[in-house]
């Protein structure tokens, strides 16, 4: 449970807000139980006064106060009702907006590294699926909870005030074993298989992946059918499972239910003995029951949140370790800056290239790179040119040796467009840059004529993750976002992927031109991928 | 794919309640009984509290009727138990029916028209979606029925007590079915309106989380985290303005109900106290009185229940209309398999005046005749575009020619395994042997080592401590494109397959993995294999009997 610690005091930030959304959801509560006590109070008192009407005996009834009474809770209770709805749910909209704010900025200040690898399609989708789990903790969970034991706490008062200390006694424990009962015991019971679920249904769903990616593989092999088969197998596995989870919750419900109509009787049953002792009145002894019975629905929403609190749990542990370790610090795109007015753009002395924990890919390199000096770098795939790549722009540090180098700006292999205007995605570059400085950088890669077509131009939305524009478009805008920037070093890896070869030899030229002076580090996997270069390197 | 129509989705849905009736009965079952049990416990209250309160019964007389009371609690518990344990499983029949559906088409559709998806969403749909079909099945459909079932219970018993009272309940029954509606519209607006702000949201979060790297190397992670902070406010703010609006409809059920309350409770007081001289309410007694009073939320609850499962419905609409959309998707290459006359073994791949074309688009080939023998290695070449591909997708029977008929030693195109590499090469999470025994689940270890080392991949895994039980992705840097080709070629060498098609078996890859892959094609080929490769590469030209050249719907020998 530790796990949530940190998530819980990220939501108490906004105590006031939470706590004015728990006194709406307790008025809404109180209204409801209190209409029906009420009324059952009211039925009892007029039931024997309309008796000793009927017997001829003179009596006195009130009929104004506990009319205007059940009015007022009728109204309050709808009323209640609707602005907690409206509070709270503005409320949740808030912690889900603190939530991801907060992560993104701890992942902000991490560095690539403790991120580690995890950069995948596959991560991102669990780590959306771990933040909503995250987002039900107040609504669902912490408030309803605290709610329920101060209800059950107020009613065992009343029960002290109206009837006497011993059955209030005896109430509290119904109640409070009812309390654990939906809370803690589902918790307990459900929570190993629960947050197993989780990591069942990811791994169903990497497998379901492969056999798609390897369908024609198995298309050839006639193995379809029994891979699919096997597939469904395991996804009927999880449903068996996930139906032991809910059924488990549905017992505890049930059993919550059962004690709270328990003690409901055994409040009637008790207050009889006081009643006919004449320590009672009749409708106050219709009055306790009908409150325990609403308590029923105060408890109702308890089992089934606890019984995903195993799921919750699991998800904070996997953020907790994904996000939260203390940051070692900070990648700002370069390790050491030399100073502006050096001769070299980067020195890289004896440097061992590769990723903590697994073997080297490069040893032994150095290598100069003057001002305004032109380096071409080439190797195959898988030949370590984009570990390379990260280490002169700083992303990784080196296992060993030294790294000097000028600002740079680094094109990375992988294409990221955000999903925003061109002008702010370009604009990341250069944040000072004119839009005038953008036509002209997007003229450079060929994409001034795509944006001067449409109507909104520079501010033209591009989409979830540029999903508007071709690769080779989005290529060429991630290139002039890079080429915007005044660093007087260049890194580009890669920077014509998916760009066709006519395109390409028509603005390489030009974008060799606009970088003159600057030193410029271009890699791919051919002489042909990379920009005019003195000389070349070739990886092996 | 377009979306499909309400009423069909909805027509879809109640023909899959059929897979699994039982247990929705059986859930509805369970349901009435605890309506039956809290109507009845509901009568006992009222009755000990009339004994007690106006007989003025000693307690000890009413012990048998708490003894009852209790008995009703635990058949009310028991009920409801049973009612949950049901619902879990209303839907596991639906779900297996549905996902074998879907993969069934998947396998209609083939290889090359499923690649038009990407997997991620095919796999969402066949997980998620169909996994959004069991709160419509468990909670939303049972619930239902139980909102009119239990009601007409209820009702039926105050209209016996006291036809006046029975009838205010009445003149909110017409009102139900427009409840259902406000409360349906309301739900389902705000249903729609949280899913949409969570996914922008979600989609704003993740398209930075995604592109951290690149905001940290320009030093814009903060613009970027306001960004994220404004953006998401702003979602808040819209999103506020239709809540308060689809708020409203449930507002309007919860006032019905709590006004129905207050009006039974003070009819009947003043009944009662004998104010009111008309109607039945002159036989009213503390036990009717008080037990139509306790009826009366019972009556409301079903409803307040179902207007909490509706979000249910809304989701179980959404994932079917995309399902559906799924499923009456047609598969490209629109022609049937031409059903050989009569299986007879021999000894050639024939093409038999086969055309192709996509859509509306212009043939690939227009009529074509080509004949290969068992044993030969035919490389085809020509432009991209020019139709190789397509070639190689009918002989592997993946689409079928609009016209003409096409056999594999006697057989149709897909009947017999066959090997294939495609362009890309695949391996799956786990180890070596795992990804081998996926196309051949009974090869030994011995031969699945011989396998690897045959396509080059004998130095990856002598560096392996537990050799091919090691992990593919230990070092956590996988394969390279020319090592996961390298291992689909050992897949082929592990099987026996008469035929092998090859896609561009060596594009795109470095020397060494090119190297391996041509002599493993070279094995191959001597062990009397029947290659059919498309390339651009001249060395492997070498490997080939013939060199046809795919062009503008035309195949010519070089």
């Amino acid at each position: 449970m530790h796990e949530l610690r940190p998530w819980l005091t990220l939501i108490f930030q906004r105590r006031r807000r939470l706590f004015v959304g728990a006194l709406l959801l307790l008025a809404t509560f109180i209204s409801g139980i209190a209409l029906l006590g009420l009324s059952g109070w009211f039925l009892t008192e007029t039931a024997l006064v309309g008796l000793m009407f009927a017997a001829g005996i003179q009596a006195y009834i009130n009929l104004y106060v506990p009319g205007s009474g059940i009015r007022f809770f009728a109204v309050s209770r709808t009323v209640a009702r609707y602005f907690e709805r409206l509070y709270n749910h503005n409320t949740v909209l808030r912690l889900l907006t603190d939530i991801r704010v907060t992560l993104f900025n701890r992942m902000a200040v991490a560095g690539h590294r403790d991120r580690g690898r995890k950069t995948g399609a596959h991560w991102l989708s669990r780590l959306t699926a771990d933040v909503d789990a995250l987002d039900t903790l107040y609504l669902r969970l912490v408030a309803p909870a605290a709610l329920a034991a101060v209800v059950a706490l107020m009613v065992v008062v009343l029960a002290w005030i109206l009837f006497s200390l011993q059955i209030a006694l005896v109430l509290l424990a119904l109640l409070a074993l009812a309390f654990v009962m939906a809370t803690w015991s589902v918790y307990r019971r459900t929570r190993e298989l629960a947050g197993q679920l989780n990591d069942r249904q990811e791994h169903l769903r990497s497998e379901v992946i492969e056999h798609l990616e390897g369908f024609a593989e198995l298309t050839a092999s006639g193995r379809t059918g029994k891979h699919a088969s096997r597939l469904i197998r395991h996804s009927l596995t999880l449903s068996k499972e996930q139906a032991v989870v809910d059924a488990q919750v549905g017992w505890h419900l049930a059993l919550t239910q059962f004690l709270i109509n328990l003690s409901s009787v055994v409040a009637l049953w008790a207050g009889f003995e006081l009643f006919q002792s004449g320590v009672l009145s009749g409708p106050v002894l219709v009055l306790l029951p009908i409150v325990l019975m609403g308590l029923g629905e105060v408890y109702a929403m308890l089992p089934d949140a606890f019984g995903k609190l195993g799921a919750t749990v699991s998800a904070a542990k996997r953020l907790n370790e994904d996000i939260l370790p203390a940051p070692a610090g900070s990648v700002s795109g370069i390790l050491s800056a030399t100073s502006d007015h050096s001769e070299l753009a980067l020195t890289a002395t004896d440097i061992t290239v590769g990723h903590p924990g697994s073997a080297p890919i490069l040893n032994h390199f150095s290598i100069e790179i003057k001002a305004g000096e032109r380096l071409g770098i080439v190797g195959a795939s898988g030949s370590g040119k984009s570990s390379l790549a990260d280490t002169f722009a700083g992303v990784i540090p080196p296992i060993s040796g030294n790294i000097t180098a000028l600002p740079c700006a680094y094109l990375t292999q992988t294409t990221v467009v955000f999903e925003d205007t061109v002008k702010a995605n370009l604009l990341l570059g250069n944040p000072e840059a004119s839009d005038a400085e953008l036509w002209r950088v997007l003229e450079l890669v060929e994409l001034a004529d795509r944006f001067a077509r449409e109507a909104t131009g520079l501010d033209t939305w591009l989409g979830s993750g540029g999903n508007r524009l071709s690769g080779g478009e989005a290529r060429r805008l991630v290139l002039a976002r890079v080429l915007l920037s005044n660093a007087p070093l260049l890194i580009l890896d890669e920077p014509f992927t998916g760009v066709d070869s006519e395109t390409r030899d028509r603005i390489a030229p030009h974008i060799d031109h606009w970088l003159e002076g600057r030193a410029v580090i271009s890699l791919g996997h051919g002489p042909e991928a990379l920009l005019p270069s003195g000389h070349t390197l070739h990886l092996n | 794919m377009s979306s499909p129509a309400q009423s069909d989705v909805r027509h879809w849905l109640s023909g899959l309640a059929r897979n699994s009736r039982r247990w929705v009965q059986a859930t509805v079952w369970a349901g009435v009984l605890v309506g039956l049990a809290t109507i009845i416990q509901m009568v006992l209250l009222a009755w000990i509290v009339y004994l007690g309160v106006i007989e003025e019964q000693p307690v000890s007389s009413l012990t048998p009727c708490f003894l009852a009371l209790i008995l009703v609690l635990v058949v009310r518990a028991v009920g409801q138990a049973l009612q949950s344990r049901f619902a879990a499983r209303c839907s596991e029949q639906v779900r297996k029916h549905v996902r074998l559906q879907l993969h069934e088409h998947w396998q209609s559709l083939g290889p090359v028209a499923l690649s038009d998806a990407s997997s991620a969403s095919l796999t969402r749909e066949w997980l998620d979606h169909v996994e959004a079909l069991h709160g419509y099945f468990a909670r939303f459909l049972p619930q239902m029925m139980l909102s009119v079932i239990v009601p007409l219970a209820i009702l039926a018993l105050v209209f016996w007590l006291d036809w006046l009272a029975g009838i205010f309940l009445l003149l909110s029954a017409p009102l139900i079915p427009l409840f259902m509606a406000l409360v349906g519209m309301g739900a389902e607006k705000v249903n729609q309106q949280h899913f949409e702000t969570v996914s922008r949201l979600s989609g704003q979060f993740l398209d930075k989380v995604r592109g951290l790297t690149t905001l940290q190397l320009f030093g814009q992670t903060e613009q970027a985290s306001e960004t994220l902070y404004k953006r998401s406010d702003q979602f808040r703010l819209i999103t506020m303005k239709t809540l308060k609006i689809a708020f409203l409809s449930s507002a309007v059920l919860e006032f019905f109900a709590s006004v129905a309350i207050a009006v039974i409770a003070i009819y009947i007081g003043f009944g009662l106290l004998g104010y009111i001289t008309f109607g039945p309410s002159s036989e009213l007694t503390l036990f009717s009185g008080l037990l139509i009073l306790l009826l009366a939320p019972e009556f409301f609850q079903p409803l307040r229940t179902l207007s909490q499962h509706y979000h249910d419905r809304a989701a179980a609409l959404g994932a079917s209309a995309e399902i559906l959309a799924r499923l009456s998707q047609p598969a490209t290459g629109s022609g049937r398999p031409a059903k050989l006359p009569q299986t007879v073994y021999d000894n050639t791949v024939n093409l038999n005046g086969v055309s192709l074309s996509y859509g509306d688009g212009p043939a690939v080939f227009n009529n074509i005749f080509l004949t290969f023998k068992r044993g030969e290695t035919i490389v085809l070449t020509g432009p991209s575009g020019g139709g190789k591909s397509s070639l190689l997708h009918l002989l592997a029977g993946f689409i079928n020619p609009d016209t003409g008929c096409i056999s594999v030693f006697g057989q149709s195109p897909g009947a017999a395994p066959f090997g294939w590499l495609g362009q890309k090469g695949f391996w799956i999470q786990g180890s070596w042997a795992d990804n081998l025994r996926m196309t051949s689940p009974d090869a030994s270890d011995a031969a699945i080592e011989a396998a690897l080392r045959k396509v080059g991949l004998a130095d990856l895994l002598d560096s392996r401590e537990q050799g091919i039980n090691s992990r593919i992705g230990e070092d956590g840097q996988g394969l390279s494109g020319g090592q996961a080709r390298r291992l689909s070629l050992a897949r082929i060498f592990l099987a026996d397959y008469d035929l092998i098609l090859l896609d561009e078996p060596t594009a795109g890859l470095d020397a060494t993995s090119e190297i391996c892959i041509l002599d493993a094609l070279h094995k191959l080929s001597e062990a009397g294999k029947t290659l059919i490769l498309s390339t651009h590469h001249q060395a492997l030209f070498t490997l080939a009997d013939r060199v046809l050249v795919v062009s503008d719907g035309e195949v010519q020998n070089a």
